[in-house]
């Protein structure tokens, strides 16, 4: 119970002094995970405004690098918010949100998926929780997820037919760089930053 | 089956192709790997105690389940869809039926995805009636919830009781939100309806009402002995369990861990009201229990503190969007603490009409993936006892 | 005994007064767990049928009656349809040796309790082909849960009404109940507070009544053995639970709460009133309390109810043998 206080007491803001400071005294370490992700080969690394974006710092990574830096993020007391794949003209973009159990936003890192092989690794292995979000992106992107126990539909019927319902007509699609998830970013692979339209260097 | 008075089929039918699995997709795959001689039970969708359409498959050794597997789907309307092609305006009275028990926190989450990327600024008393509906709703959340709880207990008394509190609630929120059940009186930049002396007497009224009530519950059905000895021990979630399944809300804080969006990642007005987080002391069914009837009284001051400091001025900013608002592009995360946990929005712009990626984040969707780990090796009705302390609303689980 | 015709004409305007008393119980029953339920959960209860909703049970029992039977496929035939009658009848015997007053026995016994203890053996075996012919796993899996806890329980229960046996030194249920006064403190229960407080908890758990209704247990077996009847045969079950109910109470009634005898003038009146206050006892802690889980329920009686049971029995015998 004493314990319980004592973080109480550390949570209770003043309501003066809700400013960016306050928040940002209990926000992740982003300069550790934007070196942790470097050394996982990153593709690209960005910084974003937390209190915009809700997130504080992603990462591009390569496909075989997901399940290395989950396992960091799991020995780090993250957990696995949800898996939110979305259509970009390049691909297919899988975000990972992660949320720190004890600070304030989250970050996330993304992979980009070619549309022509549309897999990518599960990270079912460090996180159960992820087999239900890769089967939903597997149910509205058909994308599939190597490695899940169990890939089956999980929201949409067994006998669904059509296309997934999520992708989009070519007209529809935007480039990454347009729907605003690189942030302030640093391309560290110049080919995955001509894919993307971005050169090297940091850019806004 | 033929028809007739009596129904007459060939008794003998399940005879006459032996060997072959009965059931549809789902139960074939989650039989296939089922051991010999073991039983197959499909709970649900239609079962008492699924609250809803929720279907989980068991594989029981006697009465114990060896294996449990959720299977979701029966409620499912694809609202990630429909936010890719709707206006944002158009679609938050979606947010009030994602998650019927809770939707003003909903509509919090997408509303405030959607200013955070058009940077809105909400004016005060907008923010403090967010706050009290937001918590109200909790109220009514958690106290359904209870009843609910009890009943698969086999206390069939306490939900008439949970409802007859709730209808109060409703009727203070129908005030502000004109409706009962699918509330949606968030907008852009503020809320659609001003408080009155009659929104704020009822409240008055509620609050120490509620309080009373409360004790009584804690005669009635905390203090039970039977409630205990079915509670105390049993579907125990550690914050590893937790972490490793995403799982949030009142099963993370009874793990022990104070995590609570509202101080941790503070929205709204939520930094002026002093509030404790209960969590812990212990992991158990009744330790979740406990939690939530604690965030009951948590709430209560919270709306307590807020009616009483609730400042005059617009409840909506000024310049507000119009109808024909557009998303400027760019991506933002929006997250809030719902009743049941992480209420997250991933907002995804081009600038077009309509949003480019709606991604909603369900807590119990996590939660109940927990489900199949926690229950493995229990006893049925202890099964049913953890499904239940997880709180699940099924339309927000499939969305 | 010597079955002459006057016996036998007894018999049978016996059994159809009993099968009257039935279902004018189970009306009666079905309106005060309605009432009585209402007024726990602080609303009306029925109230629209008939002045104060009284014909809403009447109403149920037509709709029963007027209801398609709707048998699963694969259910077998003969047990399926066999179950409930099963169930019916043996409990229209047991209510032949009960005394309703000091002259009207349906069939004076002489060692009653062995009867009713014999016959209320045999409706778990209702239960069992039940749950065993409906073909439906929810069914199985009460049924065997049914026969674990009636036969656990019928243990101690009998133990209770032994300890009263070697009390009175008579099986005879007239007998026992003539035995006690006609004031509430010249009653067995007086004597014997354990063996009543055994017997109250062995009844709630051999009526299947809540706490102790781990057979139908609605939120995990949906309606456990009778999931798959509905019309007729779920009104026999029906029946037959609360013929029960009525039953236990009278023996509880008879043997540690003085039968039809009471103050001011001895009658059937008193045996109902006892009965129906058990009754109410029984709808009271329904509509109050959870379930208990099917390992407590028998740990409750493996563990404390006949070891208890046991140690009455054994005391009573040696208080007896002592001081008569």
């Amino acid at each position: 119970m004493s314990d319980q206080n004592k973080n109480l007491d550390a949570k209770n803001l003043d309501a003066k002094n809700l400013d960016a400071k306050t928040i940002d005294a209990k926000t992740i370490d982003i300069d550790k995970w934007l070196k942790a992700w470097k050394a996982h080969g990153a593709y690209t690394l960005s910084k974003h405004d937390p209190h915009k974006d809700g997130i504080a710092v992603s990462a591009f990574l390569p496909l075989t690098a997901l399940l290395g830096a989950a396992k960091e993020l799991y020995q780090n007391k993250f957990l696995l918010l949800d898996l939110s794949a979305l259509e970009a003209q390049e691909g297919y973009v899988v975000t990972y949100h992660f949320d720190h159990l004890e600070s304030s936003f989250r970050l996330a890192f993304r992979a980009l998926v070619s549309r022509k092989k549309p897999s990518l690794p599960s990270i079912h292995p460090i996180f159960p929780g992820a087999e239900w979000h890769e089967r939903e992106a597997y149910d509205f992107f058909g994308l599939t997820f190597d490695q899940n126990p169990n890939l089956i539909p999980l929201l949409l019927p067994d006998d669904f037919a059509g296309p997934p319902p999520l992708r989009k007509t070519t007209a529809a699609l935007a480039p990454i760089a347009k729907l605003g998830l690189l942030g302030q970013v640093e391309i560290l692979d110049a080919d995955f930053g001509a894919l993307i339209g971005q050169t090297g260097g940091l850019s806004s | 089956m033929t028809s007739g008075p009596l129904n007459m089929v060939n008794p003998f039918a399940v005879l006459e192709s032996p060997g072959t699995l009965a059931g549809d997709f789902y139960a074939r795959s989650f039989e296939k790997k089922a051991g010999p001689n073991r039983v197959i039970l499909n709970l649900g969708p239609q079962h008492p105690s699924t609250h809803g359409v929720l279907r989980v498959l068991v594989e029981l050794d006697g009465e114990y389940v060896v294996r449990a597997e959720p299977v979701l789907g029966y409620l499912h309307r694809m609202h990630e869809k429909m936010g890719e092609v709707k206006t944002p305006w158009q679609y938050i009275p979606n947010m009030g039926r994602v998650d019927y028990l809770h939707p003003l926190a909903w509509n919090w989450a997408f509303v405030g995805a959607a200013e955070k990327l058009a940077g809105l600024t909400v004016p005060e008393r907008a923010e403090y009636l967010r706050v009290i509906g937001c918590e109200l709703n909790r109220i009514g959340s958690h106290l359904l919830w209870w009843g609910a709880f009890v009943m698969d207990l086999g206390g069939f008394t306490p939900i008439l009781y949970a409802f007859e509190e709730r209808e109060k609630i409703n009727d203070i929120l129908q005030i502000i939100t004109g409706s009962r059940l699918t509330m949606a009186n968030f907008r852009f930049g503020g809320v659609i309806t001003d408080a009155d002396d009659r929104f704020i007497g009822l409240i008055q009224e509620f609050i120490p009402y509620l309080r009373k009530r409360l004790v009584m519950y804690k005669g009635l059905v905390t203090d039970n002995v039977i409630l205990r000895r079915r509670l105390e021990g049993i579907g125990p979630m550690d914050v590893d369990l937790c972490q490793r399944y995403g799982a949030t809300g009142p099963i993370l804080r009874a793990a022990g861990l104070p995590r609570d969006l509202r101080k941790d990642c503070p929205y709204g007005v939520y930094p002026k009201f002093n509030f404790p987080i209960p969590s812990g002391p212990v992991n158990d069914s009744f330790g979740r229990y406990l939690v939530r009837l604690k965030e009951i009284e948590t709430s209560l001051d919270i709306v307590e503190q807020a009616v009483n400091s609730l400042p005059n001025g617009p409840i909506m900013m000024d310049k507000a969007p119009k109808v024909s608002f557009k998303l400027p592009a760019g991506e933002t995360y929006f997250a809030v603490e719902g009743a049941r946990g992480q209420i997250g929005v991933h907002l995804v712009s081009d600038g077009g009409k309509n949003p480019y990626r709606v991604k909603l984040r369900a807590p119990g969707f996590s939660n109940l993936s927990l489900f199949a780990e926690a229950a493995k090796g229990s006893l049925l009705a202890d099964a049913i006892a953890i499904l239940g302390s997880l709180d699940l609303v099924i339309p927000e689980i499939d969305r | 005994m010597f079955l002459s015709l006057a016996v036998f004409v007894q018999i049978i305007v016996a059994v159809l007064l009993i099968i009257g008393l039935m279902v004018a119980n189970a009306v009666a029953m079905v309106y005060m767990e309605r009432k009585v339920a209402g007024f726990i959960q602080r609303r009306p209860g029925p109230y629209e049928v008939g002045p104060r909703g009284t014909l809403q049970a009447v109403c149920d029992s037509m709709k029963l009656l007027a209801k398609q039977i709707y048998r699963p496929g694969n259910a077998d035939l003969i047990l399926y349809y066999l179950a409930p009658i099963l169930a019916f009848f043996p409990v229209l015997l047991l209510f032949l040796p009960i005394p309703f007053g000091p002259y009207l026995t349906p069939l004076p016994v002489n060692d009653g309790v062995v009867l009713i203890l014999a016959f209320a053996g045999l409706g778990v075996l209702s239960n069992l082909l039940a749950g065993w012919g409906s073909s439906n796993k929810y069914s199985l899996l009460g049924a065997a849960r049914a026969v674990a806890q009636t036969v656990a329980y019928e243990i101690p229960m009998i133990l209770a009404l032994l300890a009263v046996v070697l009390l009175s030194g008579s099986m005879d249920l007239k007998s026992i109940t003539e035995q006690q006064g006609q004031w509430p403190w010249e009653w067995n229960v007086v004597l014997q507070p354990l063996a009543f407080f055994i017997y109250l908890i062995s009844l709630v758990a051999e009526t299947n009544r809540a706490p102790f209704d781990l057979p139908e247990a609605e939120s995990e077996l949906t309606a456990g053995f009778h999931t798959e009847y509905s019309g007729m045969g779920f009104a026999l079950f029906f029946l037959s639970e609360y013929a029960n109910m009525l039953l236990v109470s009278f023996v509880a009634a008879v043997f540690f709460l003085g039968g039809y005898r009471g103050p001011i003038a001895d009658g059937f009146w008193w045996l109902f009133i006892k009965a129906y206050l058990l009754m109410f006892f029984m709808v009271w802690i329904r509509w109050t309390f959870p379930r208990v889980r099917f390992d407590q329920l028998l740990n409750l009686n493996w563990r404390w109810l006949l070891p208890l049971g046991l140690l009455n029995l054994w005391l009573t015998a040696i208080v007896t043998k002592l001081l008569v």
